[in-house]
């Protein structure tokens, strides 16, 4: 098919067409949604493209407002004794004077839905079955087009898929799609693309295409998300800051900018999460998520949130003031595997003074390191994983809070952590937030392993 | 800037821009996009049209050019200095020949450092695979991202060097340029030491002794026979067992043994320094020159992610095909004043079936049941034409949208009764837009806010006593 697909998109005013075409063009900006009825009165295209090639042209048309009166007019258009069939009556009325002047709107959209290969027909389901309704769908079969009915805003509680099911098919519509713009569900945009599919057989090709563009699409971008993801951990995990471990007051402070710093790091890349997947502070599908304008609700380093994720402080941590920090003592830290002793020695005996031996110097001088616990480190991998599965679904309607007894949420709060974070551990190197930051091979191969890490386990809902 | 890039600057051009743009905020390219849009539809290759574009505005693509003349002169002069050092260090080493040489100390000085330099590397690639053991490659590559600020005191672009640094760590490549290096410089000094060695053989007269406080001969003659299988491999001539014993005593030389154990060092130096070194260069490069071809930006990137989804948009707009009406026309309520009727009516319209008809209150109400369809209607109105009421109360469903069509229908049933007030059943307190559009939309027709009711008590008192 070297032609793009023509599909016109139809239905009563204030259902949701144009919010549908957004959806569907991934361009927020496209035509203007307002709960003002009668808000879209001209028709205007969009051409959704995979690899720069338009697969499917989108006609966004004004609302039918009188279908009952149309109706009626039609039949009218009829003379008595006459026998005309749907598309015939829909073209007499077309080149009536009526066309021009009372009915000039629906003009539109029926000249339009001529135009084009198929329709889809754009149902508000909390409305009920009302005649108009019914003349309107009657009006759109005349067409002579395949229509596919997309159920919208089905998740709502005041929605009647089911009247709306037996109505349409009463008027031999038996494939339909349901959706919702405001809380889309997981693979929403996929059923509309399959049922079009079996709807279109002709342009099934070009469909196909368009499908697993938007698959690998998602697909690249769940993998973006997790490399941000095991960024932000090997960070945190290869932060450290040294401490003179006699006096009270510095350990404080010190512990107060090291967890600033954190803090910040966490909120980094919760905004390149938000940012990845177009996440605007107006969407209202975030509901279930406890993120207050684009911050976590909890703080990172109070109880409740290591309590709430069900993860307990490790029995190095001080509990009280400086919860959530483990102080690893030099002696323990220096305790290396002989591969890392190994590769330190061979890794450039200036390398090797660089780091060790500023904790050899440390040691002499009376220092110790401050890192951050495990049970932070766990408590950001779960929480982080949580928002990106539900930036992936976006609102669907159901989600659940975390459920702790998930087999990968329990990994990451009980069982050991990965090798990578524990090998980010021994090289301070590797965090940004220090100032010894060096953008290493090693490094990069800890976060892309982390990363696949991540993704291997399918996150909760 | 006349030089096209190659693939490989590309990419390193790309990633300087990624990381300055992860820094600081991202770089104004509008101006730019029509023409990266123009390049095929592929995102790396639109991102790499748009690096280029950028790079060549903002300075970049010069100072990546510069970059690379930096380090071809630094690996120039680090190659000048290690040949000149190896030929001094073997003709120093070697000495004037008025002594006689030892000769297994002159070989272990000759080697010894490169041998410890090799096992570093060796090590160090066992270890972690990294590459770090190629001090001589991370010397070049310091004074390479330092020359220019060294030099000409010009403040040195940090982002270039890194950028090409983190490109070739995340590829692991680092380690292959590094060692190609490492090992060139290496090989460069050591054919220097060999030119100087062969030199110093053939101008001056040199003697070769073993000697040794702690050790038997047989020693020598087997570490001699063992260090030399390899160059007689290559064709050099060893001494044998006689001329090792005769070394170890202190006899006058003859002029076999001479040459023998100068064709034995000159075999050592190129078996155990000059080969290993030529063929681990060979292997380096080699393995660093297929990486740079099989080199592709890593999508997964954070900068790069962001950047695809707006250089290979998803949709493009086709524009406005037909024109909105100026205006439709509207229906309006004709004003009479006859009073021509004495009914009171309450009708339901478009009512969903969840509402409560008739309404509880108003049993004491004429009331129609819920009209909705086409003949409804129409009977509706005949009996309005007929007995036109004086006042009619019409319930809608507030969680309808007005449309033309209704309010038509409305105007129509207004027209035959003397006074007309709407009822808006249904909404609940989320619904405040809706209920707006509707007293809009009811006023455009011809009906004042306060013919609109919402407050059940209030449309019946209206319906029951005009009030």
């Amino acid at each position: 098919m070297s032609t793009p697909l023509h599909l016109a998109v139809v239905g009563h005013t204030n259902t949701g067409k144009t919010s549908l075409l957004r959806t569907l063009t991934r361009d927020t900006d496209f035509g203007e949604v307002s709960a003002r009825p009668s808000t879209t009165r001209h028709v205007e295209g969009a051409r959704l493209l995979v690899e720069g090639e338009p697969i499917i042209e989108l006609y966004d048309t004004p609302g039918m407002e009188d279908a009952m009166g149309l109706l009626a007019a039609v039949e009218s258009l009829v003379k008595p004794g006459e026998r005309l069939d749907g598309p015939d009556r829909i073209e007499r009325f077309l080149h009536s004077p009526l066309a021009t002047e009372r009915f000039e709107q629906e003009a539109k959209v029926l000249r339009q839905l001529r135009k084009s290969d198929a329709a889809l027909v754009v149902i508000d389901a909390r409305d009920p079955v009302l005649a108009k309704y019914r003349d309107e769908l009657t009006l759109f079969a005349a067409c002579a087009r395949p229509l596919l009915p997309v159920l919208n805003f089905v998740h709502s509680p005041a929605s009647r898929e089911m009247e709306w099911r037996e109505a349409l098919a009463r008027l031999g519509l038996h494939v339909m799609v349901r959706f919702d713009t405001v809380a889309p569900e997981v693979d929403g945009e996929r059923r509309l693309l399959e049922k079009l599919i079996t709807l279109l057989d002709a342009h099934r090709l070009p469909l196909e295409r368009l499908l697993k563009a938007r698959e690998a699409e998602a697909r690249e971008r769940m993998a973006a998300g997790y490399r941000l993801i095991a960024e932000l951990l090997i960070d945190v995990a290869a932060c450290r800051v040294m401490v003179k471990h006699d006096e009270e007051e510095a350990i404080r402070r010190q512990v107060e900018l090291l967890r600033e710093r954190i803090r910040q790091r966490e909120q980094a890349c919760v905004a390149a999460l938000l940012k990845l997947y177009r996440f605007r502070p107006g969407d209202v599908d975030m509901a279930a998520i406890p993120l207050v304008e684009g911050r976590w609700k909890e703080d990172l380093f109070s109880p409740d949130a290591l309590r709430g994720m069900g993860i307990h402080l490790g029995k190095g941590a001080v509990a009280g003031a400086i919860t959530g920090i483990g102080i690893d003592l030099i002696v323990g830290g220096l305790t290396l595997g002989a591969a890392t002793v190994a590769g330190a020695v061979a890794g450039g005996l200036w390398q090797v003074f660089g780091h060790y031996g500023e904790r050899l110097v440390g040691r002499l001088r009376g220092f110790r390191s401050l890192t951050v616990d495990d049970a932070i480190l766990r408590l950001l991998a779960v929480r982080q994983r949580w928002l990106l599965a539900a930036l992936d679904r976006r609102g669907h309607a159901a989600i659940e809070p975390l459920r702790l007894e998930a087999p990968d949420v329990k990994r990451w709060r009980t069982g050991p952590l990965p090798k990578a974070l524990q090998s980010a551990r021994q090289h301070p190197q590797w965090s940004a937030l220090n100032e010894g930051f060096q953008p290493e091979a090693a490094r990069e191969k800890a976060i892309a392993e982390l990363a696949k890490q991540l993704a291997e386990e399918p996150p909760t809902p | 800037m006349s030089r096209a890039l190659t693939p490989f600057e590309s990419r390193w051009l790309a990633e300087v821009i990624r990381q300055h743009e992860a820094a600081k905020s991202p770089l104004e390219d509008g101006d730019l996009l029509p023409q990266v849009l123009k390049a095929p539809a592929d995102a790396e290759t639109r991102i790499l049209r748009r690096a280029e574009l950028i790079g060549a505005r903002e300075g970049w693509l010069a100072g990546i050019t510069t970059w690379r003349e930096h380090a071809r002169t630094t690996l120039l002069i680090l190659a000048l200095i290690a040949l000149i050092s190896g030929f001094g260090a073997a003709l120093s080493v070697m000495g004037t020949g008025e002594r006689p040489v030892n000769v297994l100390w002159l070989l272990g000085s000759l080697l010894g450092v490169h041998l410890f330099s090799l096992a570093l590397w060796l090590i160090g690639m066992m270890a972690d695979g990294q590459g770090g053991g190629a001090l001589l490659g991370r010397a070049w590559w310091w004074l390479s991202d330092h020359l220019g600020a060294l030099g000409m005191g010009r403040k040195r672009d940090a982002v270039i060097g890194g950028a090409l640094l983190h490109l070739l760590a995340q590829h692991g490549l680092l380690r292959w340029v590094s060692g190609a290096i490492s090992h060139l410089l290496w090989l460069i000094a050591l054919l220097g030491a060999l030119v100087g060695l062969l030199l110093a053989l053939a101008l001056q007269r040199y003697a070769f002794i073993i000697e040794t406080t702690i050790l038997p001969s047989e020693v020598f003659v087997e570490l001699t026979a063992a260090l030399g299988w390899l160059p007689a491999k290559l064709g050099f001539a060893i001494p044998d067992a006689d001329m090792v014993r005769a070394s170890g005593e202190g006899l006058p030389q003859m002029e076999a043994a001479r040459r023998a154990w100068s064709s034995w060092l000159v075999g050592c130096v190129v078996a155990y320094g000059i080969l290993p070194r030529l063929l681990l260069w060979a292997g380096c490069q080699f393995l660093w020159m297929r990486g740079r071809s099989r080199l592709r930006l890593d999508l997964n990137l954070p900068g790069y992610a962001a950047l695809r989804a707006r250089l290979l948009p998803a949709s493009e707009r086709i524009g406005v095909v037909d024109q909105a009406p100026s205006s439709l026309p509207g229906a309006r309520i004709q004003a009479h004043t006859a009073h021509r009727g004495q009914a009171h009516l309450l009708v339901g319209l478009e009512l969903g079936g969840d509402i409560a008809w008739p309404p509880t209150g108003a049993s004491a109400v004429s009331y129609w049941p819920v009209v909705d369809a086409r003949e409804e209607r129409q009977r509706l109105l005949e009996a309005l034409r007929t007995h036109p009421p004086a006042r009619l109360l019409v319930a809608l469903d507030a969680r309808l949208s007005p449309d033309r069509g209704t309010l038509r229908y409305l105007t129509e049933l207004a027209n035959h009764a003397d006074a007309t007030h709407v009822w808006l059943i249904g909404h609940e307190p989320r619904d405040a837009e809706r209920i707006g559009y509707w007293h809009e939309a009811l006023q455009s027709i011809g009906l004042p806010p306060d013919a609109v009711m919402d407050d059940e008590q209030r449309a019946l008192h209206w319906l029951e006593h005009g009030s």
